[in-house]
């Protein structure tokens, strides 16, 4: 990957239909390509740990490191002292494969116990340096934060269906993304949980665009989840990781405006 | 209600009767599920009974009863006919009445004590 662009990748879908565990792997297969991976995390209830193998439970940006923001300005700001920088090298956490993960925060009761991290976390992806770092996102599951933006520093959103009625109509609501004035340039259908080939073709015929990735269903994955095992620890040689490579292939080679592929 | 447990956190204390905090023999999903169960508890949204989904043996249980202890918990088998249902895009009661899983979701409601005129 040698003089291209970084990516910037965010994983949406219905809840269940297999974010996490997708984005996670992403995440640490690129990492193995001798790539600087730093995994995104806005999910207040967030699963991405479990797919990268962090050990890491309650992990939100300090509320010490955040102050109140300017009149006019965000409510809350990262102390002047401390940027995107530090607070990656200080809060991320380093997993598998040297992965850096950074969470949103994890809710034990009303979301605005997490006001001031969430507007740290926020501030730490709008600036964080493009060209040091592929971001890996994960939102939570459904519409709502991908509505409201939550993906705009993804330059492709992975929507992720499982072959379900109800998965595919939230991946069908997730394309109106391609509306929003923060429109990704590219926008992949990922089906998963696929136990039969003309499944991904039901799939793209509904969603009326090809499905760019088709993982399987796979029970070794399934046993690693009730364990609480990464899925590239239980199946590191499975179809599902060959088939994420693929996806990171994939995402590599799609075409991105001359400006944003050109070397820093 | 949406998943996790955000809509929770929004009703009014006491607005509810009986909260099923739905958890699946996983880890992640048992940390979901404790935090609703707190949130239950602490805003009083009724009696709380923990609906234990796609156990498929007695570790799975284990893991339930292993993280909730005492509480009162409803065990409902991982269920192919409910699977299949789901990928059809249709009800598993209509499709699959008699599937374990879906007698056991019934055993739900038998177990709640609702009043005739309130189950319908």
């Amino acid at each position: 990957m040698t003089g291209s662009r970084r990516l910037r990748v965010a994983f949406v879908g219905k809840g269940g239909s297999g974010k996490s565990t997708i984005s996670g792997s992403f995440a640490r297969l690129l990492a193995r390509r001798g790539e600087p991976v730093l995994a995104l995390d806005s999910d207040p209830l967030p699963g991405m740990p479990y797919a990268l193998g962090v050990a890491i439970d309650d992990g939100p940006i300090p509320d010490d490191v955040v102050v109140e923001g300017p009149e006019g300005g965000p409510r809350w700001v990262l102390d002047p002292r401390c940027d995107a920088d530090a607070v990656i090298e200080q809060y991320a956490a380093t997993g598998p494969d040297g992965v850096k993960y950074l969470q949103f925060g994890n809710l034990w009761g009303h979301a605005s116990t997490l006001q001031r991290a969430q507007h740290a976390w926020s501030q730490v992806v709008r600036e964080v340096d493009p060209d040091r770092w592929h971001l890996v996102g994960d939102l939570p599951g459904g519409t709502r934060q991908a509505m409201f933006g939550w993906a705009r520093y993804a330059d492709t959103v992975c929507v992720v269906v499982e072959p379900t009625a109800k998965s595919l109509h939230a991946a069908a609501r997730l394309l109106n993304l391609s509306t929003a004035t923060w429109a990704p340039h590219h926008l992949v259908i990922v089906a998963n949980k696929v136990t039969d080939p003309a499944e991904i073709e039901a799939i793209g015929a509904r969603l009326g665009r090809p499905v760019a990735s088709g993982l399987p269903l796979d029970a070794a994955l399934a046993d690693g989840d009730r364990l609480g095992t990464a899925p590239l620890d239980v199946a590191p040689n499975g179809a599902f990781a060959h088939g994420v490579e693929a996806l990171i292939d994939h995402v590599e080679s799609l075409d991105y405006p001359r400006d944003m592929r050109e070397p820093s | 209600m949406e998943a996790g447990i955000g809509s929770l956190t929004r009703l009014g204390e006491s607005a509810i009767d009986v909260t099923l905090v739905v958890v699946e023999p996983t880890p992640r999903s048992i940390d979901v599920a404790r935090r609703g169960l707190h949130v239950a508890d602490e805003r009083g949204q009724g009696r709380v009974v923990i609906v234990a989904n796609k156990i498929s043996d007695d570790a799975d249980r284990q893991r339930i009863i292993g993280a909730f202890g005492d509480r009162p918990t409803v065990f409902v088998p991982e269920d192919p006919a409910i699977d299949a249902a789901d990928r059809r895009g249709t009800s598993p009661s209509d499709d699959a009445p008699d599937a374990p899983g879906v007698q056991a979701i019934e055993h739900i409601i038998d177990g709640l004590g609702l009043p005739d005129a309130v189950r319908g």
